[in-house]
């Protein structure tokens, strides 16, 4: 089956809060970190939050792409500018 | 709160309300480290589990200093304590370093405690990186608990096989780094 497609429109949406699941982007795939103990109400590390497109965000963080190998990936971002 | 020291380092370029979210969420993982590791260590037993104990109850008290010698920079940078117990675990800049579903798997156990080092290690360098050169007094400090950090981590590592660490355990005396900001 196809992986669903986000405009970064509908990314937002899915910022971890009030309840939303907390999705975010890299390198064009989508993540869904809803269960993680670090993404808890859409944010992460007092400085990122849900719905976003983090790629170029991940190159300043102290870790790499290896840790969002935990998550499932449920979509393709797609570029819509 | 110490005014004057909050204004330099905000001069100097530092987003200081983001600077004490993150002491405060390392604070968090501290204490609650040490609340996790309390439980890691009753169970490391036997014959696997005994050479373990002693190195992660010297982490486990290390991990209670670094919280006691954070709680001070909080305060003087203007920041508080969640008055709620849960809601400072809930904040915690890491996971629970929770009793893995097998206790009596020493490789388990030393996969959760080695993670819950890496973790830190990886917060402490962000802080070194945010302050270095503009709040010397946070630098330092969290520079001190990243030196021991990165020594359980590499404790943790050796046991797992990934390599050397390189030093001994502790003799006697535990927070050789931190301990400065303990008296």
């Amino acid at each position: 089956m196809g992986k669903r497609c986000f405009t970064e429109e509908e990314l937002r949406g899915y910022n971890g809060e009030n309840g939303a699941p907390a999705y975010i982007a890299f390198e064009g795939r989508v993540y869904d970190v809803t269960r993680s103990f670090l993404w808890q109400h859409g944010r992460h590390q007092a400085l990122h939050t849900a719905g976003a497109d983090l790629t170029a965000a991940l190159s300043e963080a102290p870790h790499g792409a290896d840790l969002l190998e935990d998550f499932p990936v449920i979509g393709l971002l797609i570029e819509t500018g | 709160m110490a005014r004057v020291a909050r204004e330099m380092v905000e001069k100097a370029g530092v987003d200081i309300d983001h600077l004490v979210e993150l002491l405060v969420k390392n604070a968090a993982a501290e204490l609650t480290t040490y609340y996790y590791y309390t439980i890691l260590r009753v169970n490391l037993i036997g014959m696997d589990g005994e050479g373990i104990k002693e190195i992660a109850e010297v982490a486990r008290v290390e991990d209670r200093n670094h919280f006691e010698a954070l709680v001070p920079r909080i305060y003087e940078l203007g920041g508080k304590l969640p008055d709620d117990m849960k809601t400072f675990h809930d904040a915690s800049a890491c996971p629970p370093a929770s009793l893995p579903a097998d206790p009596t798997n020493v490789t388990s156990m030393l996969n959760v405690l080695v993670e819950a080092e890496r973790c830190a290690v990886r917060g402490y360098t962000y802080i070194c990186n945010m302050t270095a050169g503009k709040d010397h007094r946070t630098y330092d400090l969290a520079l001190a608990i990243l030196n021991e950090e990165i020594e359980h981590e590499s404790w943790f590592s050796e046991f797992l096989g990934e390599g050397p660490s390189g030093h001994f355990m502790r003799r006697g005396e535990t927070s050789p780094f931190v301990s400065k900001f303990l008296r």
